[in-house]
């Protein structure tokens, strides 16, 4: 139950991206079509779901002082989870070039750039704060990794049914993509604020 | 020959006065049928355009402007205690006090939108675009009687620049733009729109023996004209009475249930919406007359309003399956007495520029609606209501839906090539 409480709260009630406005650059770059966000969303999904556990484990049997190594090793938290997160990356980015080299050019440079997507980081800095155990951080790397994936292409739809607007031409391109962000962000904290273990509790 | 004549003949000049133009244009199609047409290949199904539409809407909305006047009024006596006794005592006291607080939100909403809405189209130069009409109807019936002027302006500045200007005028916004405005004002001055002490107007607060509030219109104006009529009058001296706290329905719930709801107020009073809350929203028969008008009319879509009322449905008798607080208790058919439910599922979920177009899309927007509405009135503790914010969430995802049903049908007819 926790678990499930988990991934609801980082896809909906807690969204990455409009909640914590982390991931911010690709959500913005890659939101013109529903397809190629589509593709992104899928491979953050990924990567998100699979580096939390992977430093859920090197954070807890490494880096801590009940690790192997015996003593603190905290400091080099940020350059171990980035290198797990750049290398799991690499799988995702030789995959998609295998399978998808439609998708694989479409995406660009924004698919290598997973790596340094805030989004991904900072999911496993708040797994780490917020003391999570292992099923727990898994659940919270897919959930987060939805909910960026559902705000990404429901942007990607809007962009692409306003495209034959008549925007005022300054606002055109990420003027408008941040106004559609900030309104977004609006319309998704009609959930903040649910606390469905407050429920469970009370029941039992 | 007479008033066309004068009409045409004080036609301001397109290049020198743009405003001015743009203006007379606009005022000038409410009165005559304009005699240019339109060139290149248009599709004409009937005589139905844009215009006709939204006064549809705007008719259906009186009812709710009707009831909502004598509502504004019933309200303020029931918590002096005097008139109380019966619907129609005092009669012409609850609506002279309705007028009193519905006129100023009418007119000033219509002044400000439709001034952005005038010198803008002056902007871009093309006519007035007639967007604003059923807005501007909206916007007052979903507000407290008693909110501040000036925040209302804000509000309505916000909702008409960020949430349709900028995404090109009428016809182009996402999110719907009345809801917009309200919901700038539950996030940004939500003292004057949620708690207990905003839905009943007129008085310095809910404990006993609190003032009434009032201005020279209640004691010069109207009680000069009910003097020389011989009817009762405004009372200056009256106070709150005892006991009174002004709570909605929805608050008593949350505390306690349906149990906690029928102490205060019958099951009679909810439905025909002698209840406090915003201005247009009580009344469930009079949405219901509206909802007729749009449906009969074919301007509101009946599969938007039916899947709501399932999904609602659906997410109601779950809440009751699961039981774990007061307010999940609530019989699931009682949830549809209390709240807002039937004026967002009429005027708000139905707005055919913010939802889905393609006629499954539809189906799964309304549901959605309900379904999700439901959930965030009962289980969120920071919002008393959850169809505006269920609303806005989906008009996020319509696009979206729309997309996918397109893909849908594109694969099933390749498949049959």
């Amino acid at each position: 139950m926790e678990t499930l409480n988990i991934f609801i709260k980082s896809a909906f009630i807690e969204n990455l991206v409009l909640a914590y406005f982390l991931g911010m650059c690709s959500y913005l770059a890659v939101s013109k079509s529903v397809k190629t966000a589509f593709g992104l969303g899928l491979a953050v999904i990924f990567v998100l779901g699979i580096t939390m556990p992977i430093n859920w484990l090197i954070n807890e049997f490494l880096l801590s002082e009940n690790g192997v190594f015996g003593t603190d090793l905290t400091f080099l938290r940020f350059i171990l989870f980035i290198a797990v997160i750049a290398s799991m990356v690499q799988l995702v980015e030789m995959v998609i070039e295998k399978f998808s080299p439609e998708l694989y050019t479409s995406l660009g440079i924004f698919l290598p750039l997973i790596t340094v997507n805030c989004a991904i980081l900072g999911g496993s800095l708040f797994m780490v704060s917020r003391e999570y155990d292992f099923v727990e951080s898994l659940s919270f790397g897919l959930g987060g990794g939805f909910g960026w994936f559902l705000a990404i292409i429901a942007i990607a739809a809007i962009r692409e049914k306003i495209r034959y607007s008549n925007v005022p031409a300054a606002l055109r391109g990420l003027g408008m993509a941040f106004i559609l962000t900030g309104l977004m962000g609006i319309a998704f904290m009609s959930l903040m604020g649910i606390d469905i273990v407050s429920f469970t509790s009370a029941a039992q | 020959m007479g008033l066309i004549d004068f009409i045409k003949r004080i036609e301001p000049d397109k290049e020198k006065q743009p405003f001015l133009h743009t203006l007379y244009d606009g005022f000038y199609t409410f009165l005559f049928v304009p005699d240019h047409t339109t060139k290149g290949g248009v599709h004409i199904k009937d005589g139905m355009d844009l215009k006709r539409l939204m006064i549809y809407v705007v008719l259906a909305l009186q009812f709710c402007y009707l009831f909502g006047t004598w509502n504004v009024g019933h309200q303020h006596f029931v918590a002096l205690g005097i008139y109380d006794d019966s619907y129609f005592s005092g009669f012409h006291l609850k609506i002279a006090y309705g007028l009193i607080k519905i006129i100023p939100l009418f007119v000033v909403t219509y002044i400000v939108g439709l001034g952005i809405e005038f010198w803008t189209a002056s902007k871009k130069g093309h006519g007035i675009e007639e967007g604003f009409l059923v807005t501007g109807a909206l916007i007052p019936l979903i507000m407290p009687p008693d909110l501040p002027i000036w925040i209302l302006v804000l509000s309505v500045i916000f909702a008409v620049i960020i949430g349709k200007e900028a995404f090109g005028g009428t016809g182009m916004n996402i999110w719907n733009v009345a809801l917009l405005s309200r919901v700038f004002v539950f996030f940004a001055y939500p003292t004057t729109i949620s708690g207990d002490e905003v839905w009943v107007s007129g008085i310095e607060g809910m404990s006993a023996g609190a003032a009434v509030q009032y201005g020279w219109w209640e004691t010069g104006f109207f009680n000069s004209i009910f003097e020389a009529l011989g009817w009762a009058t405004f009372d200056p001296s009256a106070t709150v009475v005892d006991g009174y706290t002004g709570a909605t329905p929805l608050t008593l719930a949350y505390q306690g249930g349906w149990e906690r709801v029928t102490e205060v107020y019958t099951a009679g009073q909810m439905w025909w919406g002698a209840i406090p809350g915003s201005v247009g929203e009580t009344s469930k028969p009079m949405i219901l007359l509206g909802a007729l008008l749009l449906l009969g009319t074919g301007v509101a879509s009946w599969r938007i309003m039916v899947g709501m009322l399932v999904g609602a449905a659906i997410s109601a008798i779950g809440l009751n399956l699961w039981g774990a607080s007061p307010f999940m208790d609530v019989p699931w058919y009682y949830q549809f007495y209390m709240g807002s439910f039937f004026f967002a599922m009429a005027f708000m979920a139905t707005d055919p520029v913010t939802a889905s177009s393609t006629n499954r899309g539809k189906w799964i927007y309304g549901f959605l609606i309900g379904f999700l509405g439901m959930i965030i009135r009962v289980m969120n503790p920071a919002y008393p209501e959850g169809w505006m914010l269920a609303i806005l969430l989906m008009n996020t995802f319509a696009a979206l839906i729309d997309h996918y049903v397109y893909q849908a049908n594109i694969k099933k007819r390749l498949a049959r090539v």
